[in-house]
């Protein structure tokens, strides 16, 4: 406690003399007496005139005094502005100079840095300071002490990484009159100069280095393996362990899935695997290490790169044998990071509903087959075909120029021409800006016949003019030809990256995008960019395009932010990290870490506290005076009391259960009348020796359930009876009934209507009362108890169903209708118990024997006789509740047994 | 019709257990009108009650037809078949408002009068709302009248019964807290008018036990008094006493009119006031 007063220090200490005020208040707040409480009174002509024997006013309780006192006293604290732990010191008089990383490492833990710096500039006072950012490139100059703070205050990291020995740089430009106090506030990463970097601001004056405990985190750019993304995280150092996640985002910011991120003490990198369906992995907008908030933690996802299905149909048998000259292998390996390639045959590849079809060295489409890939071309499909040796017979029409017959040889011994290499794309073709590497060479294609058509056809040629990919929009898709072999037979395209980037834009095609757009992307323009802290935020018109064939060897700056570039659609990702790249820690002797020299500033707490204490003076203000009933000491007694007998009450209810659970009883509703519980629990012991004597089902003394706080699955039946009196169901009461009734409960409603009203019907209170409770449960449809119910044969053959009074109707759930065809059955059921039986009889009135076995009324009007059909009706209902529909099968058995006798 | 439904049907539910109510036959009067049942004595009626010796009297009253089959003269008596019309009044005033737990004494006042009211009617007898603007009748379109002027705004704010000109001999049942300083001698007026009263006192218990502690302002329901008391407390057994001696003083009055008065607590169960009711106006 001492330690903690010692690192308490005030900002404004000399408000703390307000603390003087306080006994003053303390005496005001004494004399002044708390407002009466007013009470309406209407005998007050009884009272006016009494004589006030103490007029003297009441006191302010003493603990309201204290709340009040306490009130005031924090809020004077927190005026005086304290502050708990230790400021960084700053002593001398020169100027004061800082020097913060804010590259996309420094993003990390920003909130924190920026505590730090609002110490140092309020340790500075009115000491000139200079702020240098790293990321920045603001020439140095000297602030006084409030533009400095305003200085700081806009400073935030930047998504690309700082230029240590530009800010070094700029600094040494600057002029100080004195030699300045320095302190580099770094990032914690080493960016291959730390040391040189030093070494130049020691030149400069005394150097303070803080470090951050952990530093940041960098993602590396995933490997798609067909399944998910392959995740490497990057850490400076391999100091101790450390767990994080890594999350797939959609593009509305939803978090798709996550993985566990460990790196093991002493291992820089970590690796992570999510796993993804296809569907799901096109939706991935971005990948990002969780709680890291930082640019470099952040994995954008090409969205031009969106996975398709692609389906190849290959002619070509030899596959397995040797892979290296099949069409299939090469094609698979370049679609492999964008699509799910998958084989089989045309017709089951087009139900698959793959958006890109490959037909490698197919000549002719067969029979139907070719009227489903036409269908399947005009609903928007894109079919790629590869030329080869069949096709050089005669192709069929889909094809988007016609050809020659025959194939055209370079560089071979029959030919004479050299073996062609690749003209640059035309400015119209989806390849456009696609660098075609002079190494690819064609040594024999198939020949289109000329044709006005074939100049805007072709999207690729050879130098000497011919095409060597041709396309043709055919109602919403695309029929495009490779004039060669997907695999290398024909040409060395397929071994250079530009088949997979030509294969991309195909793909992009089948995306739905324009082939325009796809021509004008020789330059990619921003479209959204992320800031320091990870967060995507649209493209400012500053930001310059990057030329397409550059992209690849771009590297992140201030000039072109990480971010997605390109047409809609066809988005490329510009990340930090690339696949090569490591982090290494600064390591530098004497530097300080950040948590070691912040300090918290305690005037919002005591503030919050101090209002707090306030409404808590209201609000015992308004109790004082009456305002607020439900406040009464009694109800919170009550309260405390109803906690402390909690627990007891829960183990009664256990040891219910447990009862329950151990023999089948019958049950009852508690209604809380003690004379309607009565009856009911005397009823069902009565029919539980009716069932003992009669049948094999011999049930314990029954029990009572309460709706409101019972678990209900153990009974098989509820019997419930109505009088006006219940209270309404609370809604988890409703929950409950509603479950136990879904579940195969049967509940008995009995409305005791001649017991309670002098009639039957809607006016009857009895009838009233069910009405009002089961308002809120979702009731099957209802309908009279027929004569062929399987409830007037569960047991006995019945036609009434009695009790204490005969007559009324039962209702039970609506039977499926009987079926006309067959013959009459003499007992229906639908499936399972129906989950209500509503009658009015007062059966339990009829059931109820007392203590020594005697009934306990007389039914009327039929005496003895008429409580023995009201038992067996009980006996049936408990049947029926207990075996169900089974009688209904047992009427059948006739007729399986002679089936089985056949 | 749905605004009073509830209420009624508690006080249906709550008059269920009681016989029909029959007004004490020796209160009725020459102003009684013929009604359906019979008082069990011989009267003006239509049904037969018993055949008695002829005893001096009109000659033209004898039976001749059962008196030729003996040797005496006889009289065929009928049943006396008469009606009473009670008239019903609950104070409507603000202080019955009041209610220091659940119900408000107005509340209770009211369930208590329909139940009353639903009793007479199975009895027979003809029930009016004092100032309700219908004639008694004996039926459940009365009761539904009844249920209608307790809801009408204009027959809610009067304490006292209006000026309504009553019959002579008409029984009236009056709820209320008696509080008014008027109330004692409107009773005297109604009582010169040959009205036979049943008085119910609807007390809530905070008023009779005065359970208030501390600084408290106390304010008239209207709102025109107030008194202020640093210790309610100390003020507590005189003011009992007075609430005492008001009762007193409000029974006093009801004998000397040979009135009934019954005393109902509204954290009493309404059944035990309806059953001493019944007792006070049935006679038995």
């Amino acid at each position: 406690m001492a330690g903690l007063f010692s690192q308490l220090s005030f900002g404004a200490p000399w408000v703390l003399a307000g603390l003087l005020v306080l006994p003053l208040l303390w005496w005001l707040l004494k004399v002044t007496p708390p407002q009466p409480r007013r009470i309406a009174f209407p005998p007050l002509r009884l009272l006016l005139g009494l004589k006030n024997e103490e007029q003297t006013p009441a006191h302010t309780p003493w603990w309201l005094l204290l709340l009040r006192l306490a009130a005031a006293a924090l809020l004077i604290s927190a005026l005086a502005e304290p502050l708990l732990g230790r400021a960084p010191q700053v002593a001398g008089s020169g100027p004061l100079v800082l020097v913060i990383d804010n590259g996309w490492s420094a993003a990390k833990g920003w909130d924190e840095r920026q505590g730090v710096i609002a110490d140092l500039l309020r340790g500075a006072q009115d000491r000139p300071v200079a702020i240098v950012a790293t990321a920045g490139n603001a020439p140095v100059s000297l602030l006084d002490a409030g533009a400095a703070v305003r200085a700081a205050r806009e400073l935030a990291p930047m998504p690309w990484a700082g230029d240590r020995m530009a800010a070094a740089a700029r600094l040494a430009r600057a002029s100080f009159a004195s030699p300045p106090q320095i302190f580099w506030l770094s990032d914690g990463v080493e960016d291959g100069v730390g040391r040189k970097f030093e070494t130049a601001l020691t030149k400069l004056g005394p150097l303070t280095i803080f470090t951050p405990r952990a530093a940041a985190l960098g993602l590396l750019p995933p490997v798609r393996d067909g399944t998910g993304f392959q995740l490497t995280a990057l850490r400076p150092g391999a100091k101790g362990a450390r767990q994080t996640n890594v999350a797939a985002i959609g593009r509305n910011g939803e978090v798709l899935s996550d993985a566990p991120l460990i790196f093991k003490a002493g291992d820089a990198r970590a690796r992570a695997h999510i796993a993804l369906p296809l569907e799901v992995r096109n939706q991935t907008a971005r990948l990002e290490i969780r709680g890291e908030d930082s640019a470099g933690a952040v994995q954008l996802l090409d969205s031009g790169g969106v996975e398709r299905r692609a389906g190849i149909v290959s002619a070509a048998t030899s596959e397995g044998e040797q892979p290296l000259l099949s069409d299939v292998y090469y094609l698979e390996r370049a679609l492999a990071p964008f699509a799910e390639a998958q084989k089989g045959t045309i017709s089951n590849l087009i139900a698959r509903k793959v958006s890109v079809l490959f037909l490698a060295d197919i000549g002719r489409v067969a029979g139907s087959d070719a009227d489903k890939v036409k269908k399947f071309v005009t609903d928007g499909g894109v079919l790629v075909r590869f030329a080869g040796p069949r096709m050089t017979g005669g192709a069929d029409e889909l094809v988007p120029v016609p050809l020659r017959v025959g194939g055209r040889y370079l560089g071979s011994a029959m030919s004479w021409n050299a073996p062609q290499k690749l003209a640059a794309f035309p400015a119209s073709s989806p390849f456009n800006g696609l660098v075609a590497p002079t190494e690819v060479t064609v040594t024999r294609q198939i020949l289109a016949e000329p044709g006005a058509q074939l100049s805007e056809r072709a999207w690729a040629r050879l130098s000497d003019g011919t095409p060597l990919v041709t396309a043709q929009q055919m109602g919403q898709g695309w029929v495009i030809l490779f004039h060669i072999t997907a695999s290398p037979a024909w040409s060395s395209l397929p071994l250079s990256g530009l088949y997979v980037d030509m294969l991309k834009r195909i793909l992009a095609l089948s995306a739905g995008t324009a082939a325009g757009d796809l021509a004008q992307l020789s330059s990619l323009a921003p479209i959204s960019v992320l800031d320091g802290l990870g967060h995507s935020m649209a493209a400012s018109a500053e930001l310059l395009p990057i030329a397409a064939k550059d992209f690849a060897r771009t590297e992140v700056s201030a000039l072109h932010p990480p971010g997605l570039y390109g047409a809609q659609g066809v988005e490329s990702a510009l990340n930090i990290l690339k696949a090569q790249d490591a982090l290494l820690p600064l390591e530098l002797g004497g530097a300080r870490e950040y948590g070691d020299v912040h300090s918290i500033a305690l005037e919002p707490w005591l503030l919050a506290l101090g209002a707090g204490l306030l409404c808590l003076d209201a609000l015992v203000a308004l109790w004082l005076r009456g305002y607020l009933p439900a406040l009464r000491l009694r109800s919170i007694a009550a309260a405390g009391l109803v906690l402390m007998l909690m627990p007891r009450g829960v183990h009664a209810q256990d040891t219910t259960s447990m009862q329950a659970a151990l023999d089948t009883r019958l049950a009852y509703v508690v209604t809380g009348l003690p004379d309607v519980d009565a009856i009911s629990r005397a009823g069902l012991t009565g029919l539980g020796y009716a069932l003992k004597a009669r049948t094999s089902y011999e049930p314990e003394d029954p029990i009572g359930v309460d709706v409101e706080r019972t678990d209900l699955s153990l009974y098989p039946m509820l019997y419930w009876p109505m009088d006006p009196r219940e209270k309404n169901l609370s809604p988890a009461a409703q929950s409950r009934i509603a479950d136990y009734m879904r579940l195969g409960g049967t509940i008995v409603f009995d409305t005791r209507e001649l017991t309670l009203g002098a009639v039957r019907g809607a006016g009857n209170p009895g009838d009233q009362t069910l009405r009002r409770i089961t308002a809120g449960l979702d009731l099957p449809p209802l309908e009279p108890v027929s004569a062929d119910h399987v409830l007037t044969k569960a047991f006995y053959i019945l036609r009434s169903f009695p009790g204490r009074w005969d007559g009324g109707q039962l209702w039970a759930e609506a039977l499926p209708p009987a079926d006309k065809n067959g013959q009459s059955a003499p007992a229906r059921g639908g499936d399972g118990v129906s989950p209500v039986i509503i009658g009015g009889n007062d059966w339990a009135a009829a059931w109820a024997v007392d203590a020594s076995g005697r009934p306990m009324s007389d039914p009327v009007p039929g005496g003895d006789s008429q409580r023995e059909m009201a038992l067996r009706f009980g006996i049936n209902l408990v049947m029926y509740a207990l075996t169900g529909n089974y009688k209904t099968d047992q009427v059948h058995a006739p007729a399986l047994l002679e089936r089985l006798g056949k | 019709m749905t605004g009073f439904s509830p209420l009624q049907h508690e006080a249906d539910g709550l008059s269920a257990g009681l016989p029909p109510l029959l007004v004490a036959a020796d209160r009725l009067a020459a102003s009684v009108s013929l009604g359906v049942h019979g008082r069990r004595r011989a009267g003006i009626g239509e049904s037969f009650w018993q055949f008695r010796r002829y005893q001096n009297e009109d000659a033209a009253r004898i039976d001749w037809r059962q008196s030729a089959k003996s040797q005496h003269l006889y009289v065929r008596e009928r049943e006396w078949e008469a009606a009473q019309t009670i008239w019903l009044w609950r104070d409507g005033g603000a202080g019955m408002d009041f209610s220091s737990h659940s119900v408000s004494k107005r509340e209770r006042a009211e369930l208590l009068l329909l139940a009353l009211a639903a009793l007479l009617i199975r009895g027979g007898e003809r029930v009016g709302f004092l100032g309700g603007g219908e004639r008694p009748a004996a039926s459940r379109l009365a009761l539904m009248r009844i249920a209608h002027a307790l809801l009408d705004t204009k027959m809610q704010a009067h304490s006292l019964p209006p000026q309504t000109p009553i019959a002579r001999g008409a029984g009236l049942v009056w709820l209320g807290d008696f509080l008014e300083p008027q109330a004692l001698d409107t009773m005297r007026g109604l009582a010169r008018a040959g009205i036979s009263g049943h008085l119910v006192r609807i007390v809530d218990p905070a008023e009779e036990d005065f359970p208030y502690t501390g600084r408290a302002r106390f304010e008239s329901p209207q709102g025109r008094d107030e008194a202020l008391f640093g210790r309610a407390e100390s003020v507590g057994d005189s003011y009992r006493a007075r609430f005492r001696a008001h009762g007193e003083e409000v029974v006093q009055t009801a004998m000397k009119l040979g009135w009934t008065v019954t005393s109902h607590r509204t954290d009493h169960a309404p059944l035990s006031a309806l059953v001493a009711l019944h007792a006070a106006i049935g006679g038995t």
